[in-house]
């Protein structure tokens, strides 16, 4: 269950890749949609937190089209709606996540992703 | 009930060291070690209960999760994601909470950094920086949290074991041999019975459950630990934050181009001791 709530903050560590390592891209993702309770108060309070051109495109990658490529100015609940879908219900079950910069591959299995890296390939 | 026990740490190869006493240790006693885990401490779940809705954060050193469903009064008004080493007490951590809400959680280091530099409103580090085995990789791992905070605003808690333990814990220490910085290194066993395993949720995934033979009733498994001395983790989190370039102390007024923590709490509660503290900057 990596959501794209937690994709939009994670990034590459390895050792010297420090630009371009971020967003990491999906790769053979397998997806579950669970349904989670709507809290417009933690999105409206959230929104200026994210990375939106990367949320908007990792979306787009994975089927959803219903967020704009720009932030609207106007914060209506349907759009509270579909970033709230987008964010907290959409689970990459199965898959991997690479690194556009270096290539490196973190897998995901039973939801759970592997950022671990040998001591001597952290940056 | 065995007891606690001195060692001294060979500083060559500290990793391998932690995978051996620390992280092989809690994926073989995950499900039992979670069972006895499940009541938050109230100075962290206060910590969480002021913090403003919208905010994200990360715990640490997650363990069985049970930081990841609070503040209990305002579910789901922050998102708290958790890290952990153990594979098999992250399957726990997922499940966290009351109900079928799925928690957040991420299998590695606390010495990694796989995020935007920032990206935290706040992180927590609850008894886990103990763990680690030398002074220097106990300092990087207070210098990745202060990383992963809001330079801005971001809040951090961090608890680790006290050698000055509460009367009312079960264990005695030794506190003969200090270590560096007047620390004491320990190994705390874990006692895994054959018979009358409380509360299995999950069985592990590896295949290399300690069952005991006929003859070996229970199995000792025995985790590292720096016990902390009193005043070492305000020092050890100043030398962090002064190694990134940050000052120590308040917000200074009409400043400019200055970051810097202030430390909100320094205390000791049951056998930890406690730095609660909040990052500024002057842009």
């Amino acid at each position: 269950m990596v959501r794209l709530i937690t994709h939009n903050i994670l990034a590459c560590h390895a050792k010297g890749c420090t630009q371009n390592n971020f967003p990491l891209q999906f790769k053979d993702a397998s997806i579950e949609l669970k349904e989670q309770e709507f809290n417009p108060d933690f999105l409206r309070n959230f929104l200026s937190r994210l990375e939106w051109k990367a949320l908007v495109d990792t979306a787009r990658e994975l089927g959803d089209t219903s967020l704009p490529l720009e932030m609207p100015e106007m914060i209506d609940d349907e759009f509270l709606k579909n970033l709230h879908h987008v964010l907290l219900e959409i689970h990459v079950e199965e898959g991997a996540m690479i690194c556009p910069n270096c290539g490196h591959s973190y897998p995901i299995s039973n939801g759970i992703p592997n950022m671990l890296l040998a001591e001597h390939e952290i940056g | 009930m065995p007891t606690v026990q001195t060692v001294s740490v060979s500083d060559s190869q500290p990793q391998d060291y932690e995978n051996e006493h620390v992280h092989a240790v809690y994926d073989e006693i995950a499900p039992h070690f979670s069972s006895t885990r499940y009541k938050p401490w109230p100075i962290i779940a206060q910590f969480l209960s002021s913090l403003p809705t919208g905010w994200v954060g990360l715990d640490s050193g997650t363990g069985n999760g049970k930081y990841l469903p609070l503040p209990a009064d305002r579910p789901g008004s922050v998102w708290t994601i958790g890290l952990d080493r153990s594979r098999n007490l992250l399957q726990i951590a997922r499940k966290a909470g009351e109900g079928s809400t799925i928690r957040e959680v991420i299998w590695g280091d606390v010495l990694g950094h796989p995020w935007r530099d920032g990206a935290f409103d706040y992180a927590i580090s609850i008894a886990t920086i103990h763990h680690l085995s030398t002074h220097a990789r106990r300092r990087l791992a207070v210098q990745r949290l202060l990383k992963c905070l809001s330079p801005s605003h971001g809040r951090c808690l961090i608890y680790v074991w006290a050698i000055e333990q509460d009367e009312l814990s079960k264990r005695t220490v030794p506190t003969e041999s200090p270590a560096e910085n007047g620390g004491q290194d320990v190994f705390v066993p874990w006692v895994l019975k054959s018979q009358g395993q409380p509360k299995r949720k999950i069985q592990p995934e590896t295949d290399r459950s300690p069952i005991p033979t006929s003859q070996d009733q229970e199995k000792v498994f025995n985790r590292y630990y720096h016990m902390f001395a009193k005043g070492e983790l305000r020092t050890l989190v100043c030398e962090a934050a002064q190694g990134m370039g940050l000052q120590i102390g308040n917000q200074p007024e009409g400043a400019s181009g200055v970051v810097g923590i202030e430390i909100v709490q320094d205390d000791w509660e049951r056998s930890n001791y406690y730095v609660e503290l909040r990052r500024w900057e002057c842009s």
